[in-house]
């Protein structure tokens, strides 16, 4: 009975966290499809217009700030994944000098917010010449997603058997060959989990790419969606319609590597 | 194939000695053990063979060449672990040639090695399975095969046989001996398991907190211990002990301790005034007064051991002094009953006390007498 009553609570708990989740994307999906020139978000349905889709996309720009996204992203997420596997493979993998302190270095990128840092970097890349290039966009993201990338390699690389490396050494393996033969291939999981975080953050960031470019061409998608709003007023149909068309890409990578994200965030979090 | 030699070889883990002062020749095709309890030191000394720990002092020699200084690859070693460490990500193949291809051994020579050792180790069906797809037996098999296909100098095996059940155990461990002769390599295998030392080893090498205690052959360590940790650690069950002091009158040397006290004709004058005596189970036999045991010594039985074969009784015979008598087939005797027991002369052993040496064999074989 008490596991009955246990059950059902257990159920309403989680019925009440999928609403609370769930609310906002719902309401998202049927503004999208509403009649433009509508004053309040969430109002009562009033048709079916998704004709909103192709005057959002036409309007934000998001032919040319998709390519400028698709650019910085895989650009961020190839770079910063394969900095990331080499710089915990070290981290987790191998005794140095001084690993302690390099390690909760590299943490203080996790830990200080872009916003601490936005000015002097805008400085900095000025005096390089890199604003308003992609590079403003990318080496940024790169230097916070290694921090992030390379806690998370770290934590995986500790995951592995000491003895398969070690089996690995006496079979003749460099550490290179190692890392690609042995060690990698059992990191899928975690890496591809990596990857689509790296790749959701990097696709999200708003506040680089409203600093560091003016260029229109240089500029990424979540920029396109601030045309949306007006001084006065907002179209919230198109609003809904934009971040539908930027979320797409996200979800659509998310729902591809879903089985090895859960997996991935499940590394380590009961003895295999 | 070559020997193995440890040179006075230390390894400090910070302030803690974990192997000292190492001295250990293993012949060239001999199957060394390395025994001792957890914490004795004989995995670090394998790993310091292997080259996965560096040697604090002293040297390691493979053949004629010191090793220290050499990578774990160059060294021409191959290592059983106790995990098996197999590549959960490759096929059996592919486990048993990953060694020869980073040595870029010439294809059909691969094929030919790996059909070789699945071929001794009974793996060919399972070459194209992946280690999870395998029992624990299996996956042994083929960790043991990817020792055998590189053909090293020698092999290094930690505790191998620790994940498999008591019969499969049993199997494997007749399995890996027989190999062992087959092929010749010299090998070092380290176990906590003195059963498995006892059966497996030519020599066998005892440890304890990181010091050698005894090398010898089973038999030596088994009848001649060096000292009571040896003694104590061979042999199931192990060796009795009673603390004594030692009388001596007109008839010779008796020993009186706690519910002890033997008459020990001819014994020399060379004994200290107390002595531990140790007597294996087997020395220890139901009373008969015909001469060929000293004694008697009687106590409360306090547990009936029936291994079928024989049964073992622990005898209390005073407040902290118990010996294991072995019975042959079923023992009628029950916990709480009383029994007279007596030793064999021959099995009795004398040990310091203070620092747990083996006694003069003189004085001990004249106490046998």
């Amino acid at each position: 009975m008490i596991v009955r009553r246990e059950q059902y609570f257990t159920y309403l708990l989680l019925g009440l966290f999928s609403l609370i989740a769930l609310v906002p994307v719902v309401g998202i999906l049927v503004t999208a499809v509403q009649a433009q020139g509508g004053l309040a978000a969430f109002g009562e349905p009033n048709g079916f217009h998704l004709e909103n889709f192709a005057d959002a996309w036409r309007e934000g720009s998001f032919g040319a700030y998709l390519r400028s996204s698709v650019i910085v992203s895989v650009s961020v997420v190839g770079l910063s994944t394969l900095l990331s596997i080499l710089a915990g493979y070290a981290f987790g993998m191998m005794r140095f000098r001084g690993e302690q302190l390099l390690f909760y270095l590299l943490l203080l990128g996790l830990m200080v917010p872009l916003e601490a840092t936005i000015v002097p970097l805008y400085y900095d890349l000025r005096d390089l010449a890199l604003t308003d290039t992609y590079w403003a966009l990318i080496l940024p993201q790169v230097g916070v997603s290694v921090a992030f990338g390379t806690f998370w390699m770290r934590a995986f690389f500790r995951s592995v058997p000491r003895s398969l490396v070690e089996a690995a050494r006496l079979d003749g393996s460099s550490s290179w060959g190692t890392l690609w033969r042995v060690v990698l291939p059992l990191g899928k999981p975690a890496v591809l989990t990596m990857m689509v975080l790296v790749f959701m953050w990097t696709w999200n960031e708003f506040l680089l790419a409203l600093v560091m470019v003016t260029d229109e061409e240089l500029r990424t998608a979540p920029l396109g969606l601030a045309f949306f709003q007006g001084r006065n007023t907002t179209d919230f149909a198109l609003l809904a319609a934009g971040s539908v068309i930027v979320a797409t890409p996200v979800v659509v990578v998310y729902v591809f590597l879903q089985r090895h994200f859960i997996r991935g965030m499940l590394t380590g979090a009961v003895k295999g | 194939m070559a020997g193995v030699t440890f040179d006075g070889v230390v390894k400090r883990f910070g302030a803690v000695e974990a192997v000292r002062e190492l001295d250990l020749a293993v012949a060239d095709g001999e199957f060394m053990v390395l025994v001792g309890p957890s914490g004795s030191g004989k995995t670090t000394a394998l790993r310091m063979l292997a080259g996965l720990e560096a040697v604090s002092d002293g040297r390691i020699l493979i053949g004629e060449g010191v090793v220290n200084a050499i990578s774990p690859r160059d060294r021409d070693i191959a290592m059983v672990f106790q995990d098996y460490a197999l590549y959960p990500q490759m096929t059996v193949r592919d486990n048993l040639a990953f060694g020869l291809r980073r040595r870029k051994a010439p294809k059909e020579d691969i094929e030919r090695r790996v059909a070789r050792a699945a071929d001794a180790l009974e793996l060919g069906e399972l070459l194209d399975r992946r280690p999870r797809e395998l029992s624990g037996g299996q996956q042994q098999r083929v960790a043991l095969g990817r020792a055998l296909v590189r053909d090293p100098q020698v092999f290094l095996m930690d505790e191998p046989l620790s994940n498999l059940d008591a019969k499969l155990r049993v199997q494997t461990r007749g399995e890996i001996k027989r190999l062992q002769k087959e092929i010749g390599t010299t090998t070092v295998y380290v176990t906590h398991d003195q059963v498995e030392a006892m059966t497996m080893g030519d020599r066998i090498a005892v440890m304890n907190h990181g010091r050698l205690e005894q090398v010898g052959t089973p038999e030596e360590l088994y009848e001649r211990p060096a000292n009571l940790f040896v003694a104590g650690f061979i042999g199931s069950p192990g060796m009795s002990f009673a603390r004594a002091e030692v009388e001596r009158g007109p008839d010779g040397v008796t020993l009186r301790g706690d519910g002890v006290r033997l008459p020990l004709p001819g014994a020399g004058a060379e004994l200290p005034p107390a002595v531990m005596l140790g007597v294996r189970p087997e020395h220890a036999r139901a009373w008969r007064d015909d001469g060929e045991l000293i004694g008697p010594l009687e106590g409360q039985v306090a547990y009936v051991e029936a291994l079928g074969r024989e049964t073992f009784l622990g005898v209390d015979v005073g407040e902290d002094t118990r010996f294991v008598v072995a019975v042959e087939g079923r023992a009628g005797e029950q916990p709480g009953d009383t029994l007279r027991f007596g030793l064999v002369p021959a099995g009795l052993r004398l040990f310091d006390p203070e620092g747990g040496a083996a006694l003069e064999r003189a004085a001990a074989g004249s106490a046998a007498r």
